[in-house]
């Protein structure tokens, strides 16, 4: 039953790569690339979020999958790796607590007595910190195989062995 | 070649690049991704070329081997639009140049045919776009009834952005206007529905508006070094967040939630 709603969310994490893959008109032959992309990345967020670790490391881990996998697909689809890795870590965004954040903002602009409002300003810092936290990882770990292999340019880096066929 | 020609192959290169980086940059690329590209065309042409981005201009300087300034221009670029195949079609060019050593002219007759690149059709952006506003909803944790109402959100928000686009309103208010539409028909759900909580549905319904690009954009800038860059696209990113939340903000007090 675990497995059943882990695959459902798969494809819920594709569908919404691959929907904001057609808004900023992706090639088209990138598209099966981004639904796989964006689904192995929430999924990965997911899984580790299950293990018990917190929602910023497993964003981060998720995107640096997307981030990997995207220079795979850079190489085999002809097109650069930030086109199939910045939908596929849209899915990730988190929305909720940033609307969440917006409301505690609002009531605490709106409170006549603000000393009374201690828990809506933790609520409001924990929400906004966690969202900002989670963004920058998302940016970080699509930005870290290039990061970490030093290369100006995707197409000087493979992780392939030397001498292998590639396509 | 004489010194004539010369001159007049080594400004068509340089506008050529500044269409380039223009192109590029209004499409959504990186600054490191619009100076790498400009860098790589030029040394096609042994030329040294040196670039200034800037989130509405840029400017171009084309040195050559005696290191003397050959071209040097600058350009204003349009509203951003991003378009991701552009980024993808420039960057196979680029190696193509380097590779098959084209000629300016042959750079120049493949940038028109970019703008011929076609679009998706409208009914299918605004129906998949629909379906990732509906997959997000059930990502948190909403039910059927709440993914209808934000497909058809999401379907009428970006409809109206697109018309509001069209009208040639400021970009900002278009997101404003698209925030209110989008949440104003997912919030109906919650006037029909009172005993269910249906926030999910209200606040996934303008998730298709999140400045994605430029938030990732802007963070992958500082990394690179372009602070300044870096800084505006994030500002850019924050006011596109401040539109939406005003959008919802304004269909809350519509509907008195």
């Amino acid at each position: 039953m675990e497995w059943l709603l882990l695959t459902e969310k798969c494809i819920w994490f594709g569908l919404a790569a691959v929907g904001f893959a057609v808004l900023f008109n992706v090639p088209a032959r990138t598209l099966i690339a981004v639904f796989i992309m964006g689904a192995l990345g929430g999924i990965a967020k997911i899984f580790m979020m299950k293990l018990g670790f917190n929602i910023i490391l497993s964003s981060l881990c998720g995107s640096a999958l997307i981030g990997i996998l995207s220079i795979s697909f850079a190489h085999k689809k002809h097109a650069p790796p930030t086109i199939f890795a910045i939908p596929a870590v849209i899915p990730m965004v988190p929305g909720i607590l940033a609307y969440r954040m917006m409301l505690g903002l609002m009531s605490l602009a709106s409170a006549n007595r603000p000393t009374m409002n201690e828990q809506i300003l933790s609520d409001t810092v924990h929400n906004g910190l966690t969202v900002m936290f989670i963004l920058m990882s998302l940016a970080a770990g699509v930005a870290l195989p290039m990061l970490v292999t030093r290369k100006e340019s995707a197409k000087q880096l493979r992780f392939r062995k030397p001498g292998k066929r590639t396509l | 070649m004489n010194t004539a020609t010369l001159h007049k192959d080594t400004k068509a290169l340089g506008e050529t690049l500044l269409e380039i980086s223009i192109l590029l940059m209004v499409s959504g690329a990186s600054t490191e991704r619009v100076r790498t590209t400009v860098d790589r065309i030029s040394s096609r042409f042994e030329l040294t070329t040196y670039i200034l981005v800037s989130q509405r201009t840029i400017i171009i300087s084309i040195y050559n081997d005696v290191n003397e300034c050959v071209f040097n221009s600058f350009k204003r670029t349009l509203a951003h639009t991003t378009n991701f195949s552009t980024v993808s079609e420039i960057s196979r060019i680029s190696w193509l140049i380097v590779e098959e050593k084209w000629s300016v002219q042959r750079i120049h007759n493949e940038l028109v045919k970019l703008s011929a690149i076609p679009h998706y059709p409208r009914l299918m952006v605004l129906g998949l776009t629909g379906l990732a506003g509906a997959s997000f909803c059930r990502l948190a944790n909403g039910g059927m009834t709440d993914m209808a109402f934000v497909f058809l959100g999401t379907f009428a928000g970006l409809l109206v952005r697109q018309e509001t686009s069209r009208m040639r309103f400021n970009p900002y208010v278009c997101v404003y206007f698209s925030a209110l539409c989008a949440s104003l028909v997912a919030g109906c759900l919650i006037r029909l529905d009172p005993q269910i909580n249906h926030e999910a549905a209200f606040v996934t319904s303008v998730l298709f508006l999140i400045p994605g690009i430029p938030l990732i954009n802007a963070f992958s800038d500082m990394i690179d070094g372009n602070i300044q860059n870096g800084l505006i696209r994030g500002l850019h990113g924050f006011i596109v967040s401040f539109f939406i939340a005003l959008g919802l903000l304004t269909s809350m007090a519509i509907y008195r939630f």
